[in-house]
């Protein structure tokens, strides 16, 4: 795939301070995300994709396109859901993203035709017509992402898109978010610092740590990968249990109320520790086979120092 | 039967083109001016004087009329350098108010809640921005000043006939030009206040502040160290060293004193009064250019 | 899908026998209006020292039920108690509560020592003790390095975590927290976490609301679901599933041959339902079983594996948590707005 993003020695430099060191790398997964500590430079990172700062030295492209030089262009092509409050108090909602969508190019025609199919797919009904201000926090996600969308951009940038929405609004949100990741041809970078959203709608991982790219990662490539590490959650008699599982002569480890990770030897499989469990007498409540999930990959990328700012794919 | 399915769609259709992109903010912020009634009915108030003004041109071109009202020619009010002057003074100051009105009210919503960013994240840039916004006030400001005036002075120049207008055409261009200074300067200065201080009120209640303090401050200042320089302070007092020197007047004071002291022969010499032009402009300018920003650095 | 359960007005569930009123935080009936606008009607609770999670939609309550306990407003009607304490005696009871409010806003130019010694001072701290009662509460939530950097020029997670700082300096029993974990990052989450155990071990009050609910199912001790300024469950985490009989269990089992399993599950009479599910990613495909006695499902489940030689790839229980509580009870529309 052709990269969507391609960062070239980008350092950017805000007051006093390098913010960016020097990344180097290329990105190209449909969802991106963007993980890291505070202070390690993701919101920096975006703004200077997004033209709101100017590199000191480096650069980076989207598709192909210099964001120094070839700004103006990319803007039409870019849509961003802000992490923090961004609206106008006293517009409705249909006339905030219509406008929106004409600035970003559309006739002003079409730009109404969109701004409410944007509604429509965001799931804001007849709350369209009232003034922004009147909105609930859930609401204001909402309409963010229908200005984002709306002039139908080919990068989404989403900075913590699921940001104080109660429970059943995260899953729509996150429903949504995959739909849209799943429509041809868009891209988008989702910032945020709960691993498992990032975990459920990206294929691609970007950690930044101190300003300097502490990771990169390909999920999809991790999940594939096939280990017998197995975690086992029992009920009942875990005492016996646990002496059975030695008696197997792998490698476990006991963390007690019958919580056990252990590595199956080759010659072992599943349907040895059912043998065990049917025997004993003793449930197991849940079982599975364990990949490094992305909060191992994050702390793992946490404790090394940041080498050398560049991707390894 | 179908069941259709809606799903995201990338916009595949045409676009406009790029320089139209600094009228959108335009547009829209002058259909939520024009809903306001309250500015409807002030353009219309200040359209009184110019149909005073009208009716003084036709009074003096109309004998009869004269007679009935029992009025004497020599005692009507003469076409002179005063007369645009005094024109000039009160919609100036009609201008000043619709703008103290109105100005805020473009630039303060979109910081308040922080959409900025959301502006610029598009294709248009911080001065198209600008622009866009001055640009709203400039029609209903220029429905108020210029186009009025100019339409007396060719009522004038038509009824007097015989060269009248060529002779004094430099009173027409006085009006064009010396209302656009006035437009522009009220624009910058509303839209780079209401850049600094968030909250519509505040801004609309500090143009009025810079307006009178800055009077009051040149006043202190002829008080103090006996002069009348201090009246550069004073920004009314400076425009109308500005239209009085375009108007060529001779050197003598209005009839609607003190906000536009339009007089020429005083201490202040006029490359001061255009000296104290460029720097409200450039102060407004940079004021724009540090608040109007995407993101702020804090260090 | 909204399932009424009868709100449990005046009876209070799975009170905790042992602790003594002046141990306690006490909702006696109480209810708040705002006007005609609706806070909370007829919650009565018992919230006993440990961790306790206030979960429910925007509007739902939560905030009404954080400021009645802080005291920064009064019921309309029945009685708040903290450790047997009211506002009525405020010199005690606001020395026992530390509220770590949502929002952002800061005194313009303090620094972050300046912030929290501020609050110590508030609080009646002579200068020594303020000092290091500020350093004590900056080290727990490790902001001592930025502390004398102007909280303007703070990131979010500092900001949240100077605030944690302020609201604990004095030392409180009871610790109320509006989303805490906002804007922190998951390693900030993790320490973060950490210390409000250790503050659940040391016996504190500790009260947090948030939307985040498998970090609710982490830590939590208890957990009060609201909905509409109604109290619609409350009590141990894993218990309060137990408690909604309406829904059997539900056991998501992916292997190489689900319809097989699906089967054999029907065979045991306790099993209502077993749905074929998709792979999902990397998650191959399986069978959700729902059944009226998940114990005796797992015992079959055991033998199942061994007569067929089925080949598992995980087994989970798909309903064990908040979350899905949360779901039943609650619903995709339950809010408060």
């Amino acid at each position: 795939m052709a990269p969507v993003i391609e960062l070239d020695n980008l350092v950017v430099r805000l007051g006093s301070r390098t913010i960016l060191k020097g990344l180097n790398g290329s990105l190209s997964g449909r969802a991106i995300g963007l993980l890291g500590p505070n202070g390690a430079g993701k919101s920096t990172l975006i703004n200077t994709l997004l033209g709101f700062y100017t590199p000191l030295s480096g650069t980076a492209r989207i598709f192909g396109k210099d964001i120094r030089t070839d700004a103006r262009t990319l803007r039409r092509l870019i849509g961003y859901m802000p992490e923090n409050d961004s609206f106008i108090a006293d517009m409705t909602a249909v006339r905030f993203v219509r406008m929106m969508a004409e600035l970003s190019g559309l006739p002003s025609e079409e730009a109404l035709e969109r701004a409410h199919e944007a509604f429509y797919y965001v799931g804001l009904g007849e709350a369209r017509y009232r003034n922004l201000g009147t909105y609930s926090l859930g609401m204001k996600q909402m309409a963010k992402l229908a200005q984002a969308i709306a002039h139908g951009p080919k990068l989404i940038f989403l900075d913590e898109p699921t940001n104080g929405l109660d429970p059943a609004a995260r899953v729509r949100m996150i429903k949504l978010i995959r739909e849209i990741r799943d429509t041809r041809d868009i891209h988008l970078v989702i910032s945020s610092h709960l691993l498992r959203d990032v975990e459920e709608c990206c294929e691609e991982v970007l950690i930044l740590k101190d300003g300097d790219i502490a990771a990169y990662c390909d999920l999809e490539k991790e999940r594939r990968s096939n280990l017998n590490f197995i975690e086992l959650e029992t009920y009942g008699r875990e005492g016996d249990f646990a002496e059975a599982i030695e008696g197997l002569g792998c490698d476990f480890a006991d963390l007690g109320q019958g919580h056990f990770k252990m590595v199956l030897n080759n010659d072992l499989s599943v349907a040895d520790l059912y043998r065990l469990a049917a025997e004993r007498n003793v449930q197991i409540r849940r079982l599975n086979h364990r990949h490094d999930s992305l909060e191992d990959i994050f702390l793992k990328a946490m404790e090394v120092p940041a080498a050398n700012g560049s991707v390894q794919a | 039967m179908a069941v259709y399915k809606r799903n995201y769609k990338p916009y595949e259709g045409r676009l406009t083109a790029d320089w139209s992109r600094f009228l959108v903010p335009a547009r829209y912020a002058l259909e939520t001016l024009f809903e306001s009634r309250l500015l409807i009915g002030f353009m219309v108030a200040s359209l009184i004087f110019p149909l005073f003004a009208a009716a003084i041109i036709y009074l003096h071109h109309n004998l009869g009329a004269l007679e009935a009202m029992r009025i004497s020619p020599s005692n009507l009010l003469p076409i002179d350098g005063d007369f645009f002057a005094a024109f000039l003074s009160v919609q100036g100051a009609y201008a000043f108010l619709l703008t103290a009105y109105a100005g805020p009210g473009l630039i303060s919503p979109d910081l308040s809640n922080n959409a900025l960013p959301l502006y610029l994240c598009r294709p248009i840039s911080r001065t198209e921005y600008v622009l866009s916004k001055m640009a709203v006030l400039f029609i209903p400001l220029s429905c108020i000043t210029w186009v009025p005036g100019l339409l007396l002075f060719s009522f004038q120049a038509g009824v007097q006939g015989g060269g009248w207008g060529w002779d004094h055409a430099h009173w027409a261009w006085a009006i064009f030009a010396g209302s656009w200074i006035w437009i522009g300067m009220l624009s910058l200065m509303a839209v780079a206040l209401s850049a600094w201080v968030k909250w519509k009120l505040a801004a609309s209640a500090l143009l009025f502040g810079v307006f009178f303090i800055s009077s009051a401050a040149g006043a202190m200042v002829n008080e103090v160290l006996s002069t009348r320089a201090g009246n550069i302070l004073s920004l009314g007092y400076v425009i109308g060293m500005i239209w009085a020197n375009m108007l060529q007047l001779p050197a003598k004071s209005t009839i609607f004193g003190e906000l536009f002291n339009v007089r020429r022969g005083d201490e202040v010499p006029q490359y001061m009064a255009w000296t104290m032009i460029a720097l409200v402009f450039g102060s407004c300018i940079l004021l724009l250019n540090r608040r109007l920003r995407a993101k702020e650095v804090v260090s | 899908m909204n399932v009424a359960v009868e709100p449990k007005q005046d009876t209070v569930v799975d009170q905790p026998a042992n602790v003594s009123s002046d141990q306690t935080v006490e909702f006696l009936n109480v209810s708040k209006f705002y006007g005609d606008v609706l806070g909370v009607n007829r919650v009565s609770l018992t919230i006993p020292p440990g961790i306790t999670s206030l979960v429910g939609p925007n509007g739902s309550g939560k905030t009404t039920l954080m400021n009645l306990v802080t005291g920064l407003i009064r019921p309309s009607c029945g009685n708040v108690r903290v450790l047997g304490l009211t506002p009525d005696d405020p010199e005690r009871f606001f020395r026992e509560i530390g509220y770590c409010a949502q929002f952002d806003s800061f005194p313009k130019g303090v620094t972050g020592r300046q912030f929290v010694e501020y609050a110590l001072k508030l609080h009646g701290y002579p200068p020594a003790d303020v000092r290091q009662g500020a350093h004590d509460a900056l080290r727990r939530v490790n902001l001592l390095e930025a502390a004398d950097r102007k909280v303007a020029g703070y990131s979010k997670g500092m900001r949240q975590r100077i605030r944690l700082a302020q609201s604990i300096a004095h030392r409180p029993s009871v610790i109320v927290l509006d989303e805490p974990l906002n804007g922190l990052d998951p390693m900030a989450r993790a320490e973060t976490m950490a210390l409000f155990q250790q503050f659940g071990e040391e016996g504190l009050h500790v009260i947090i609301s948030s939307h985040i609910l498998h970090e609710v199912d982490q830590i939590s001790d208890r957990v009060i679901l609201l909905s509409y300024g109604y109290v619609v469950a409350e009590g141990k985490i894993r218990g309060v599933r137990e408690e909604v009989k309406e829904h059997p269990m539900q056991i998501l089992v992916r292997c190489d041959r689900p319809a097989l399993l699906a089967a054999r599950a029907f065979q045991l009479e306790t099993v209502v339902e077993a749905k074929l599910v998709e792979a999902d990613g990397h998650r191959g495909h399986g069978v959700l079983i729902r059944t009226r006695d998940a114990d005796a499902f797992y015992l079959s489940l055991n033998r199942i594996v061994l007569e067929d030689n089925i080949r598992l790839e995980s087994v989970a229980p798909a309903d064990d948590d908040v979350l899905a509580v949360y779901q039943y009870l609650i619903g995709s529309e339950g809010g408060g707005e």
